[in-house]
C-alpha cells in the first residue's frame, strides 16, 4: 500500500511539472491559493462551510469512478482496498477539514471526514447506456459532449431569469447569462486528441474561424431564452446586457485560441496566466486575443498545413 | 502515388525509421508487417504527416492528408460522444453531406450509444465506417482486424478489395497473415526501423513460414517450456 501511495504522489509531481511548474513553487503557492479562495467563499456567502464541503465532495467523487475502483480492487485485499480507499479520501480532504477547523465549524469538518469515509462504499459509474439527447449532435464534439455534462445548468440558468424578471432584479438576469457564458467557456478547456485536428481538410486560419464561428453560434443559441426575456422585460439596460454578451463571447474565443496556442499540449502555465490576467483586467483581452491566435495558426500549421 | 524516398525518423537517439523507400500505386493494396516497435505506427505517422522526418513523401495530391483515410491501432473516442456523432464529426472535417448515416451502418453498431462504451471491435468498426464516409483516396489501416469478430473480419476484407477495385491506395499493417494474403499485392517486412524485404504475392507463403522459422520458433526455444 504504501508503494501505492508514492507512485501517487510520484504522478501528481509529473502532472505539476507537465503544467510547466516547478514542484517547489507549486506546493508553496497552491496552499496559498487554497487559503485565499476559501476566505473568499466564506466572505462571499454565509454559506460558505457548505460549499467548502461540496467542493471537497466532488473532488473526491472522483475518485469512486467505478473502472479505477474495479483495477484496484484487482490488485489490493478486499481489506486493503477498504483502507486505502478511506487514506485517500481523506488526504484529499486534508486541506477542507483544517480550514474547516480554523473556522471553527467543528460539526462541519467531522461531517466531511465521516462523509468521504463513507463515500468510499460506492463506485460511481460514469458509463450509461442512457444517451442525452443534445441539440448540438449536427456539429460535435466541443457542445454536444459539454451539453450533456452539463445540461442542468441551462433550466437553472432560465429559472434563475425568471426570477430576475418576477422580483424586477437585472443583475440576476446578468448573472444567469454568465452562468451560460462560463459553462461554455468550461467546454473548451480541454485539448481534443490531435487526430480529431488532422482530420480537418481546412487551413488553420479557417479551423480557428470555423471554432469560434461554432462557439458563437452555439452560445447564442443557449443564451437566446435569457437574451429575448431581458430585452422585454429590461429594455432600458439592453446595452449593458449586450456588452456581458459580447464579453462572454470574447472569454470564450479566448480560451478556444488559448488551447490550439498550446497545442499539441494542454493549456501549460503560461497560458494560464495570460487567461488569468485578462479574467482580472479585461481590457487585457485585446492584447490576448490576437497573440493566442498567431500562435494558434502556428501551432496548427504542424499537422493542418 | 505515394512516393516515399529516405525516410527517417527519430526519437532523441533512438532511431525508428532508417532510410525507408517505399512506391505506393493507384489500386493497390500494401502490407506491413514487422515485430511490435519495428516501426509500422511511426511509418504511418510520417505519411500522416503527423510526426515530422527527414526524407521525402511526394503524392498526386495537393495535400495527402486530406485525401487519407487513418485508421489508428486504437481509435480515440470522446467521453459522452455517439456513434452517429463520431462519424458525423468526421463528416464535418472533411465537409461531407451525410444524409442518412444509419445507411452507412454496415457493421450493425449501436450508433445511437456512447462510442466509449463500445467494445474494442466495435470501436475499431465505427473508426473504420467514419473513415469510409470520408470519400478519401487513400488508406492507412492499423491493425484493422485487431478485436474485431469473424463475420466483421471477413467483410473488411470485402471493403478492402471493394476499395482497391476502386483505385485506392491501401496500406495494412496486420498481426494476422491470413488476412494480408487474402487482400495484398505485396507486402514489406519491417525489422528494427528499416524494410528487409519485398514479397510479391507469389511468395507470400514463403515470407509467413520464414517469419514463423526465424521470429517464432527460435524465440519459444528461449522460453525453455516444460
Amino acid at each position: 500500500m504504501k508503494s501505492y501511495f508514492q507512485l501517487q504522489f510520484k504522478l501528481l509531481n509529473r502532472k505539476i511539472i507537465d503544467f510547466g511548474s516547478p514542484l517547489l513553487i507549486a506546493y508553496t503557492l497552491l496552499p496559498i491559493i487554497f487559503i485565499i479562495a476559501a476566505n473568499y467563499i466564506f466572505n462571499k456567502t454565509e454559506f460558505g462551510s457548505y460549499v467548502l464541503v461540496l467542493i471537497a465532495l466532488s473532488t473526491t467523487a472522483k475518485l469512486s469512478e467505478l473502472k479505477r475502483n474495479e483495477f484496484l480492487k484487482s490488485v489490493f485485499s478486499n481489506k486493503d482496498y477498504r483502507i486505502l480507499r478511506v487514506i485517500e479520501n481523506n488526504i484529499l480532504c486534508v486541506p477542507f477539514t483544517l480550514f474547516l477547523l480554523y473556522k471553527e465549524e467543528f460539526l462541519f469538518s467531522i461531517l466531511l471526514i465521516f462523509i468521504t469515509s463513507g463515500i468510499t462504499l460506492f463506485n460511481f459509474s460514469s458509463k450509461t447506456n442512457f444517451t442525452i439527447p443534445t441539440p448540438f449532435y449536427k456539429k460535435p464534439f466541443e457542445f454536444t459532449v459539454g451539453f450533456r455534462k452539463t445540461f442542468l445548468i441551462y433550466p437553472l440558468s432560465y429559472f434563475l431569469t425568471y426570477i430576475s424578471v418576477s422580483v424586477e432584479n437585472f443583475n440576476l438576469g446578468i448573472g444567469a447569462i454568465l452562468l451560460i457564458g462560463i459553462t461554455c467557456i468550461s467546454y473548451h478547456t480541454k485539448l481534443e486528441n490531435e487526430y480529431f485536428i488532422w482530420n480537418y481538410n481546412l487551413t488553420s486560419k479557417q479551423f480557428l474561424i470555423e471554432k469560434l464561428k461554432t462557439c458563437i453560434f452555439n452560445f447564442s443559441i443557449l443564451s437566446m431564452p435569457i437574451i429575448i426575456t431581458i430585452c422585454i422585460y429590461f429594455h432600458i439596460k439592453i446595452d449593458i446586457l449586450f456588452l456581458f454578451f459580447f464579453i462572454c463571447i470574447a472569454y470564450q474565443s479566448t480560451m478556444i485560441l488559448g488551447k490550439y496556442a498550446a497545442f499539441p499540449n494542454e493549456i501549460t502555465i503560461s497560458e494560464s496566466i495570460f487567461i488569468a490576467i485578462s479574467f482580472m483586467f479585461p481590457p487585457m483581452l485585446i492584447i490576448v486575443i490576437p497573440f493566442f491566435y498567431l500562435r494558434a495558426i502556428k501551432k496548427l500549421n504542424k499537422v493542418l498545413e | 502515388m505515394i512516393k516515399i524516398e529516405k525516410l527517417s525518423k527519430s526519437y532523441g537517439k533512438k532511431q525508428v525509421l532508417n532510410l525507408i523507400d517505399l512506391k505506393l500505386e493507384k489500386g493497390k493494396v500494401y502490407g506491413i508487417v514487422g515485430e511490435n516497435g519495428a516501426g509500422k505506427t511511426t511509418l504511418f505517422r510520417c505519411i500522416s504527416g503527423l510526426e515530422n522526418y527527414q526524407g521525402n513523401i511526394s503524392s498526386d495530391f495537393n495535400k495527402l492528408k486530406n485525401h487519407l483515410g487513418l485508421l489508428l491501432t486504437e481509435p480515440f473516442f470522446f467521453d459522452k460522444i455517439t456513434g452517429k456523432e463520431y462519424i458525423q464529426l468526421l463528416a464535418n472535417s472533411r465537409q461531407i453531406q451525410l444524409l442518412d448515416i444509419e445507411e452507412k451502418n454496415i457493421f450493425d453498431l449501436p450508433l445511437n450509444q456512447y462510442a466509449s462504451t463500445y467494445s474494442t471491435g466495435m470501436k475499431k468498426k465505427l473508426a473504420l465506417t467514419a473513415i469510409l464516409v470520408q470519400k478519401n483516396d487513400v488508406f492507412i489501416l492499423d491493425e484493422p482486424f485487431n478485436g474485431v469478430d469473424i463475420h466483421s473480419n471477413l467483410l473488411i476484407i470485402e471493403i478492402i478489395n471493394k476499395l482497391k477495385s476502386l483505385g485506392k491506395t491501401i496500406l495494412i499493417s496486420s498481426h494476422i497473415f491470413s488476412t494480408l494474403a487474402q487482400t495484398c499485392d505485396e507486402i514489406y517486412l519491417l525489422k528494427k526501423g528499416k524494410i528487409i524485404k519485398k514479397v510479391g504475392q507469389l511468395d507470400f507463403k514463403n515470407l509467413e513460414l520464414e517469419m514463423k522459422e526465424f521470429t517464432i520458433e527460435s524465440l519459444i526455444h528461449k522460453l525453455d517450456l516444460k
